[in-house]
């Protein structure tokens, strides 16, 4: 550590000189209490990065160990010829076929699917309510849209949870249960999404708008064929954290859903927790590999665009 | 007046729908019939209005019928453009308000199944508050917020100071404490009762054996399980509560630092009379999110515990899903949702209270 510390002494690149922004400058780390105590926060920052990523390793690597690795470990014999148990992070082989097997057996192809079409159906209400939603209170605002405005923001502060069983009830009597739809309609409900979409129609040149008028757009054509084409920022970003809130969407899916052929890989691991379930330990660690692979690729793919997102508009996802 | 007659005319509107919904029995309605009826009063008197200051734009004269015929195209206008927003609106009434509504109105009746059987005042309440359950899951639910904010609250704000500090790999920093957050929530209590097993394979038990350290049990021990529970919580939480503190730090303008410098200020003294006063206010809206959002607990304890053992970790949603989705008990269900929210309400009047917003620098 106190190597890296003094690593960090020297110039980096032309006349600029080590650090020169934040907190700590340059001229304090010659200081040694502040040294040490950068060096320490150094050390915490690697923890942290450590304890972040080890649980979902820990996890994968244990999806490829035999049930009989991973309940009582590898058998090795001792020096004094007996048998010994020993319990080892790292799998014996990493053969896929552990997870492929268990993939045949509880038939997640199915509930891949269906978590693919709930996912496709709320991006399109995503895209869709909450974009022209946004375009009303952005642009338009029609006398009265103070209204919706608070409507949005309103839900914001109510608390999330207390909702569901009144829903639910409404929903079964609508006869919506064993559906993709409500579920498909509900991501139209997202306060979030609206914010983020009105931020960035507000941040849109106004000149845009009275050229597109001035040249006969009604309103409608005004958002399909200027506004968002051009918001694909934005759209992208609302894509990302819809496609992975409804991929990791449970609880009214698992009311909505479960016991059914529809059943999301959400409910699906759900209902792996009950005994009754009829599966092993290794194949609900091997099913949570499954379920938490998709959002892990899409994270890898755009870190950038969600990490920048939730910084830029200070919203949590 | 114009912009009256049109709230009257779609609250009318709203509520003879949700009235005929409820009378033909499609959707779960409180007062079906008396709904509709004000609705349609409501449209009436809209319409009266409407045409009342038509009549009187009318009766002015030249200038007064351009004047006439402008607000003519507003209202078109104005119409235009609510039917853009009114779907996504019926959206936010329908999954938002109107349970809202119902949660209140089914707490004070008595159900069977789905529908109400008669009106009982505040005896689901009384019934809700004498339960063996309750008690238990309102300390535990107290509890759960308190460790979160002695556990919880700092861990973010230290973390973005520190990735803030960073010269290198500040990206990935920022990277590898964001992923706990993409992960589904379920999916990481899944993880985490593996990782806190009780067996020999639990990846916590694996560690302390790496260490040369006896087994040990987690999850079914009354007295740790629920900052246990707090933890899983912190490791995915606190990764996007970082990055908006982080955020926050960047938006500390560097020649504070810099003139605190040559005042010879030491770094202990800039965390106090510059970090800290600059995310304040941040820190202030992010912990009482915290508390509201800390306070509905539900994931964790049904999965990881179901409540156990002997109701230690049991929280006051959990209760709501045991009468509603175990014993269909809606009634009892939705007056628990009730006391929860009216507690939420009552913390955050209070906190908001307690706590004013400091001056920003």
């Amino acid at each position: 550590m106190i190597g890296k510390t003094r690593n960090t002494r020297k110039p980096r690149g032309g006349r600029v000189s080590g650090k020169t922004d934040g907190l700590i400058r340059q001229y304090d780390l010659r200081k040694p209490p502040v040294a040490a105590a950068y060096a320490v926060m150094m050390a915490v920052a690697l923890l942290a990065i450590v304890v972040s990523v080890a649980p979902l390793v820990w996890t994968i690597l244990g999806g490829f160990k035999t049930m009989q690795e991973f309940t009582r470990g590898i058998k090795t014999v001792g020096p004094d010829g007996k048998n010994k148990w020993v319990m080892a992070f790292l799998p014996a082989s990493f053969s896929m076929e552990g997870y492929i097997e268990t993939w045949r057996q509880t038939k997640f192809t199915r509930n891949y699917l269906n978590s693919l079409y709930s996912v496709m159906g709320s991006c399109v209400s995503a895209l869709l309510f909450n974009g022209l939603m946004a375009y009303g209170l952005s642009r338009l605002k029609p006398r009265g849209w103070k209204v919706a405005d608070a409507l949005v923001t309103g839900s914001l502060l109510l608390p999330g949870m207390i909702n569901i069983v009144p829903l639910f009830i409404n929903l079964t009597r609508l006869g919506l249960t064993r559906s993709f739809v409500p579920l498909w309609l509900g991501v139209g409900a997202s306060a979030f999404t609206v914010i983020l979409f009105k931020n960035f129609y507000d941040a849109m040149p106004g000149s845009l708008f009275e050229a597109a008028r001035l040249d006969g757009c009604s309103n409608l054509q005004m958002f399909f064929r200027i506004v968002a084409p051009l918001s694909m920022p934005i759209n992208m970003v609302v894509l990302i954290f819809t496609v992975n809130g409804a991929w990791s969407d449970f609880l009214l899916p698992y009311l909505l859903l479960n016991n059914s052929r529809r059943a999301t890989v959400m409910v699906r691991l759900f209902e792996f927790r009950v005994a009754t379930a009829g599966v092993t330990a290794i194949e609900v660690l091997r099913a949570t590999v499954f379920s938490i692979l998709p959002p892990i690729v899409l994270f890898i793919v755009f870190q950038r665009q969600i990490t920048s997102n939730v910084m830029a508009s200070g919203l949590k996802g | 007046m114009r912009g009256f007659s049109l709230a009257l005319l779609g609250l009318g509107a709203v509520g003879l729908v949700t009235g005929v919904l409820g009378l033909t029995g499609a959707a779960f309605v409180a007062y079906g019939g008396w709904l509709a009826a004000a609705g349609i009063v409501c449209l009436f008197a809209g319409w009266y209005f409407a045409l009342s200051a038509r009549i009187l734009a009318l009766s002015g004269g030249d200038a007064q019928s351009r004047v006439r015929l402008r607000r003519a195209s507003r209202v078109k206008y104005d119409l235009g453009a609510w039917f853009i927003m009114a779907p996504c609106a019926v959206l936010f009434l329908f999954y938002i308000y109107d349970p809202l509504i119902e949660s209140i109105r089914l707490s004070f009746f008595e159900t069977k199944g789905m529908t109400t059987v008669r009106f009982v005042g505040f005896q689901n309440y009384r019934q809700m508050l004498i339960h063996p359950d309750f008690w238990p899951s309102a300390r535990n639910s107290f509890m759960y917020t308190l460790w979160s904010l002695l556990i919880g609250f700092l861990v973010p704000i230290v973390m973005a100071v520190i990735i803030n500090e960073m010269m290198v790999g500040k990206n990935i920093a920022r990277t590898a404490v964001y992923l706990p957050v993409i992960v589904p929530g379920l999916a990481t209590v899944v993880l985490w009762r593996f990782i806190f097993g009780a067996e020999a394979s639990g990846g916590m038990n694996m560690l302390l054996a790496a260490l040369g350290l006896p087994k040990t049990t987690y999850l079914s021990n009354p007295s740790i399980v629920i900052p246990i529970i707090v933890l899983t919580m912190t490791w995915r939480g606190a990764g996007s509560t970082a990055l908006i503190y982080l955020a926050g730090l960047q938006g500390i303008d560097p020649q504070h630092y810099e003139a605190a410098i040559i005042d010879g200020a030491g770094v202990w003294s800039r965390v106090l009379h510059i970090t800290i006063p600059n995310i304040y206010n941040l820190a202030r809206t992010l912990l009482i999110l915290q508390v509201i959002a800390v306070f509905q607990i539900l994931y964790e304890p049904l999965v990881m515990t179901n409540g156990g053992p002997n109701n230690a970790s049991v929280s006051m949603m959990q209760v709501v899903y045991r009468y509603a989705f175990e014993r269909f008990d809606y009634s009892h269900a939705t007056a628990m949702s009730v006391i929860i929210a009216a507690i939420l309400l009552a913390l955050t009047l209070v906190y908001n209270r307690v706590s004013r917003p400091s001056e920003a620098y």
